[in-house]
């Protein structure tokens, strides 16, 4: 070999391995809550793929460990998800902390609509901070789903007569509902209420229903704690009463999978859920002991908890990443994507998906959940949300498992809820 | 001079060989700790994530002033006691009956280790699964033997119990094979004496057994008392620490303040606290190797 030609393979050499690498494709991995909305997503992940050639990934993770698994890789110097999932109860949080890319420019830029968004949805996700951190994914708020055969049963609706001196109908408000559980308990051979007991995030949720249709309340209008009032008092004397003696067994233990495991097998007359439950334990093939045989309802009382989840970008991945993030969130969120997650038992976040024709052909009772979404009120959220759902979860555990009465249990949820807020700012 | 010079070669071959190691510990191990300690004492959230300014023992003063942590402490000191005493007492049951067996030893030892190699938060799950008062095979089994269901995770007075029951089941297989191999080295002489003198199987145990298994039953007991003292797994899959506060464990407590109180600084000094308990359950366990030696 001669210098010539070893200089010629050197320079060959050289020239190629300067030669800019072939990019590599995108692949976005979010975690996600194992709940049937990120099933009908993942169905549909290949139709974005083909369309934009991006990649995008699920790791499917029960809701009680996604806040401790997130929060690691934000705060790291780069995050393992690319595209993240929020509760609303981590969108103060989460912005608060500096974990998230603000979304205005990407919006302004990319012109994406966001009128179609129920505004209260936009302000429980969206907005945060002084910014747009999230864009609404899917909305849980939440409502009864009851037994329409048990409220129709003829000996059921006499015996209801002879005790309460009137027609055995749906409740209209709490200590009714409250007083139907007990009644169906002792009358039915189930359980009048699927409860989800559980300290923490699955009792903080459920309180929250008999707080707003009690009247109760949070927060005043200036903000301040007014958890422990009379209506406070009443809501949490009918929760604790309801999981005492018209609950399953257990359900201070109870979480989401076990009430609704509960009522899909007919063991409960009612629950009060999330309303996309609905479609899930209305559906003859997994849940055949109870389909037909089931409706949602706004919360007794006229106000439930709202709820819903974003889509957000981590601040800590590269612009690529987080381009590729935003064509992903425009898409899923887009209205085609949305009627066909509709079409599949997708709780929207847009209101021109409920009107839509062939949603409402499909599911008819999606009137019904845009009732529910819009009586709504929602949880406090600041940067605490989590823990308080921790603090005001151990004070109704406390009391539903009769270690604290409770004006003390009220009285230190309260107390606790004033105490983060003070820390937040 | 020649033993002198001996000895330098011996003490810098002896550092040769042992400094690989203990770097690499004093990277895994050592620097958490160090992060952790300083951690403890500075005034970093997940919110403001930077150690300064430094707040001394605030942290630690603001964990001992705290109801939630003082129950938790006591808790822990309970649940150690409790599990450590059941699976003491019913691992040397079977370790007894292990020892007197000579056929299938084998298979009963792999059967008994099986609980042992599995990870908590799978023990936690399937127990779970088990334990579920309304669908879950246990109560299925009480009711077909017309006996009433229990609550076993949902009751605030039985959680407990049934948390620490999940625990010996699981750990009690270690103990059996600690005891075990502790009866199996047992010397035979004294035995034969006594037979001869007449004494009962139970005051062979007693008067022997016993005193002769005492520095391995020790041993048993305290790393079973540090491990014990650690227990975080179980209450977070089986209770999330409820219901109420019933089974909120030192670890627990500190994993809330932590991740969802976002302050790792209390979460670090709770573990700190934890920390101090786990060496002088340590120290102990030295001790008693050392007299045993």
């Amino acid at each position: 070999m001669t210098i010539k030609s070893l200089l010629l393979a050197t320079t060959s050499l050289l020239a190629a391995l300067t030669l800019p690498a072939k990019a590599d494709p995108i692949v976005l991995r979010a975690l996600m809550e194992d709940v049937p909305e990120t099933q009908i997503i993942e169905a549909m992940l290949p139709e974005f793929k083909k369309q934009t050639g991006i990649t995008v990934e699920f790791e499917k993770l029960a809701y009680g460990d996604m806040h401790d698994k997130l929060v690691t890789q934000l705060t790291g110097a780069s995050s393992a998800y690319t595209v993240l999932e929020v509760d609303f109860l981590w969108a103060g949080e989460f912005p608060a902390a500096g974990w998230l890319t603000e979304l205005s420019p990407l919006v302004q830029s990319a012109k994406f609509d966001l009128s179609p968004f129920i505004p209260s949805m936009l302000d429980l996700v969206g907005h945060s901070n002084g910014g747009l951190y999230l864009i609404p994914m899917y909305n849980y708020s939440m409502g009864m789903i009851y037994r329409t055969d048990l409220i129709t049963d003829p000996k059921l609706a006499a015996a209801w007569k002879t005790v309460n001196g009137k027609e055995l109908t749906a409740p209209k408000s709490l200590a009714d509902y409250v007083s139907l559980s007990k009644f169906m308990k002792a009358n039915a051979g189930i359980a009048g209420a699927a409860m989800q007991g559980q300290r923490g995030d699955p009792n903080a949720m459920e309180f929250s229903n008999y707080l707003f249709s009690a009247g109760g309340r949070y927060l005043d209008d200036s903000g301040k704690v007014a958890l422990d009032s009379p209506e406070g008092k009443t809501a949490l004397d009918l929760y604790v009463d309801n999981v005492k003696n018209g609950a399953q067994q257990g359900a201070l233990s109870a979480t989401l999978d076990d009430t609704q495991r509960l009522m899909c097998d007919g063991k409960a007359f009612s629950m009060i859920t999330y309303w996309w439950m609905l479609p899930q334990i209305d559906d003859a093939k997994k849940c055949p002991a109870v389909a037909g045989k089931v409706a949602l309802s706004v919360m007794p009382g006229g106000h439930g908890e709202s709820g819903g989840w974003g889509w957000g970008i981590p601040k800590n991945v590269d612009a690529p990443t987080r381009d590729a993030a935003w064509t992903f969130i425009q898409w899923v969120q887009g209205k085609k994507i949305s009627v066909a997650r509709a079409l599949e038992g997708h709780a929207p976040v847009r209101a021109d998906v409920y009107s839509d024709p062939a949603v409402l052909a499909k599911f008819p009772s999606y009137s019904m959940a845009q009732d529910v979404v819009a009586s709504g009120k929602a949880f406090p959220i600041f940067a605490y949300s989590a823990q308080y759902e921790d603090v005001l979860g151990t004070q109704l555990s406390l009391a539903a498992g009769g270690q604290a009465d409770t004006p003390t249990a009220l009285k230190a949820a309260a107390d606790g809820l004033a105490d983060l807020m003070k820390k937040a700012k | 001079m020649a033993t002198s010079l001996r000895f330098d070669r011996e003490w810098r071959t002896g550092w040769a060989f042992a400094l690989p190691g203990l770097s690499l510990l004093a990277i895994v191990m050592g620097f958490p700790l160090v992060y952790a300690a300083i951690m403890a004492v500075s005034s970093m959230t997940l919110l403001h994530p930077r150690l300064l300014p430094l707040v001394g023992w605030d942290n630690i003063a603001l964990m001992i002033g705290n109801p939630g942590f003082r129950h938790a402490l006591w808790l822990t000191f309970g649940y150690s006691v409790v599990t450590v005493t059941g699976e003491f007492v019913i691992g040397l049951g079977l370790a007894l009956m292990l020892n007197s067996v000579v056929a299938l030893k084998p298979v009963y030892f792999a059967i008994l280790t099986i609980p042992m190699a599995m990870s908590p938060v799978s023990v936690g799950l399937i127990w779970r699964m088990l334990l579920q008062p309304n669908l879950g095979i246990v109560n299925a089994m009480l009711e077909a033997a017309h006996l009433p269901r229990v609550d076993w995770l949902g009751s605030a007075d039985l959680a407990f119990w049934t948390m620490a029951g999940v625990d010996i089941w699981q750990q009690m297989s270690f103990v059996v094979l600690i005891l075990a191999a502790g009866l199996a080295a047992l010397p035979r002489d004294p035995y034969e004496a006594a037979e001869v003198d007449g004494a009962r199987p139970w005051q062979q145990f007693w008067y022997l057994t016993l005193p002769m298994l005492r520095p391995v039953a020790a041993i048993t007991v305290i790393i079973q008392l540090i491990n014990e003292f650690r227990t975080y797994d179980l209450a977070y899959v089986l209770t999330k620490g409820g219901p109420g506060v019933s089974t909120e464990v030192l670890s627990f407590f500190a994993y809330r303040r932590a991740f969802l109180g976002l302050s790792l600084n209390e979460g670090a000094a709770a573990s700190f606290v934890l920390l101090l308990v786990v060496l002088v359950l340590t120290l102990i366990f030295f001790v008693i190797t050392e007299r045993k030696a």
